[in-house]
């Protein structure tokens, strides 16, 4: 088969992709979602949950920590023989905090900026559209490393930090989208009715912008986890109480791997399941409304 | 050359703000005097402790209004010179701590770019040429994993097999060893911040070279008789390398933050340690220096992607 047959074969079943054919959601996506309610439910309700303390040890007698895995403890013991099960369902709180008050913070701001860039346009456009340029010229870990050193590190400036860093791409996205429906006919339709700018904005633009952002936010929620857990591994993470990236960095000295890989995987693991879950989730719903731009 | 003369301005302008942002923030909100002198900056009572604070305040310039010390520090950035280090003796000087640990960051970043390009770009032609075969739909599904795999979670993994099960390479940076052995010592956090970035540049040069195909010019060579190979290499691949050339130069910016991280898990002393240990002791002018080289590079990179932009597509100059 030549190159020319395979692309039109690509063609073929990419324009079937975009045919009138009902665009389906997949059984993978529920899948995700599944996973995403388990770890939320259980981060949420940890306390209440069958799990054994995050923080006792639970030493053996003539046996030295670290633990392998076993039916007492699934995912092993710790250097100070603390269950990692329990311990890695107590840091999705902390992880999971961080990532939802971060790109919450980042809608709400850079949703708020970008929208009135682009509906308003002219000089303050430009202005906006600037800040959201230098912004992105900063390597963002760079500023995170900043913020956190000067202020301090609680779990709401880490969270407002990482919000803050997701201001820039979600303004710049719901930027792009007001422009696309600012001079549409229901827009139109609406001032010439007399309606007030904010009126417009809330009652016509808003809906149309929140899908895409919608999207994004899954996307900047798997973001901010993550670098959540780079942090951590700079030393500069939350203080108080375990988050993914600190159990992880609690794991992979040298020592550790080669006697107890478990430590660091079993976080790993869950952390990898749900950035997974997050993004996938995050590319169907773009791809299920079909939002073009996305600059994450 | 009017546009390239308002490129030019808009980098300036960007390093500016980048510059006056952070110096200010961090003479705003940090305490530069405690570092210099310890736990007697606070001590106003005592008068031979307000004596040290103003000779302290003369020698780093601390009583002058924020702004000079603004334009003196940029002066001075200029002129190559990042002024001495906020500690009890201010030794060494910033660029001396520069010079030392910049050639390692910079040798591992050109080593992730290396790796990420020789891999994307090989594999990107396999799966085009393959398109929507199962073998490209699982290269896909693994690009969208290694792309979702954070970096610390990588090096961690590529550490526990490479260095620690199979021992093939060192697990840390020694700094006196001679420069072949460093290469060896950099390959694996550089494949750490490689990986990700080869799976995001397979990805975006997949589609590129698809779109390519089936373009008409490509079926006058098909049916000329040029082989697919030769169609795949001479007539598809250049004009496919348009995004590609674009994203390799803006991941840079990312790649940076990457190998803070990759730093850290190897031990390689390079800027990334440098910003930590300086942003613990608030050692601003390092921390400054260094986001400063930082930016420098982001703002030339990008220059230097619209460059190759115009070599690659001469449209673009007109």
């Amino acid at each position: 088969m030549s190159a020319i047959d395979l692309a039109d074969d690509a063609a073929a079943v990419e324009a079937d992709d975009d045919g009138a054919r009902p665009r389906r959601i997949g059984l993978l996506f529920w899948i995700c979602i599944g996973w995403l309610v388990v770890i939320v439910l259980a981060a949420l309700f940890a306390p209440w949950l069958p799990l054994k303390d995050p923080d006792k040890n639970f030493l053996i007698r003539g046996d030295r920590p670290p633990y392998s895995p076993s039916g007492t403890h699934w995912f092993g013991a710790d250097q100070d023989a603390r269950d990692v099960f329990s311990r890695t369902i107590f840091g999705a709180r902390v992880s999971l905090i961080v990532g939802f008050v971060a790109i919450a913070f980042g809608m709400i701001v850079g949703g708020t900026l970008g929208i009135i860039a682009g509906y308003f346009r002219g000089t303050l456009d430009r202005v906006i559209t600037f800040c959201f340029t230098v912004l992105l010229s900063f390597p963002s870990l760079v500023l995170a490393i900043l913020i956190t050193t000067l202020m301090d590190r609680s779990l709401v400036t880490i969270s407002l930090t990482l919000g803050f860093l997701a201001i820039a791409p979600v303004g710049r996205l719901a930027r792009a989208t007001t422009i696309q429906f600012a001079d549409r006919e229901f827009v139109v339709a609406a001032r010439t009715m007399g309606a007030k700018h904010p009126r417009i904005i809330i009652r016509e633009l808003l809906p149309n912008v929140v899908i895409p952002m919608g999207a994004l936010a899954l996307l900047g929620m798997a973001v901010a986890i993550v670098a959540e857990g780079a942090l951590a591994f700079l030393g500069l993470s939350v203080q108080d109480g375990e988050s993914w990236g600190k159990l992880i960095l609690l794991g992979s000295g040298t020592r550790e791997l080669e006697k107890a890989p478990w430590i660091a995987f079993a976080p790993i693991l869950i952390l990898f399941l749900t950035v997974v879950a997050l993004n996938f989730a995050g590319d169907k719903v773009r791809a299920y409304f079909d939002v073009k731009e996305i600059a994450l | 050359m009017n546009y390239w003369l308002q490129r030019l301005g808009m980098a300036v302008l960007l390093l500016i703000a980048v510059s006056a942002l952070t110096f200010g923030s961090m003479n705003v909100l940090g305490d530069p005097l405690f570092n210099i002198l310890g736990p007697i900056a606070n001590d106003t009572t005592n008068p031979k402790s307000v004596a040290l604070i103003k000779a302290a305040e003369a020698e780093y310039n601390l009583d002058k209004p924020l702004p000079e010390r603004y334009v003196r520090w940029l002066g001075g950035f200029i002129q190559g010179d990042f002024g001495v280090q906020f500690s009890s003796d201010g030794q060494p000087p910033v660029s001396g701590l520069i010079q030392e640990r910049l050639p390692r960051s910079f040798t591992l970043l050109v080593m992730a770019q290396v790796i990420a390009a020789a891999m994307s770009i090989p594999w990107a032609l396999w799966s085009a040429s393959r398109a929507n075969s199962m073998i490209d739909r699982s290269s896909t599904l693994v690009t969208f994993l290694v792309i979702a795999l954070p970096t610390f979670a990588l090096g961690v993994i590529l550490k526990f097999i490479f260095a620690i099960k199979l021992g093939w390479f060192p697990q840390r940076y020694i700094a006196g060893d001679p420069t072949f052995t460093h290469l060896k010592q950099l390959f694996l956090p550089a494949l750490t911040i490689a990986l990700p970035a080869a799976a995001i540049y397979q990805r975006l040069l997949r589609t590129d070279l698809i779109t390519t195909l089936q373009e008409d010019f490509i079926l006058m060579a098909r049916s000329k008789g040029v082989s697919r190979r030769n169609v795949l290499f001479k007539h598809a691949l250049r004009p496919s390398l348009f995004s590609f050339v674009t994203v390799f130069g803006i991941n840079t910016g990312a790649l940076i933050g990457g190998s803070l991280v990759a730093e850290g898990i190897y031990g390689v002393p390079g800027l990334g340690s440098a910003i930590v240990e300086a942003t613990a002791r608030e050692d601003f002018p390092v921390v400054l220096a260094i986001v400063m080289i930082i930016a420098t590079t982001f703002v030339l990179v990008n220059l230097a992607v619209d460059v190759i932009y115009s070599l690659i597509d001469p449209r673009v100059r007109r």
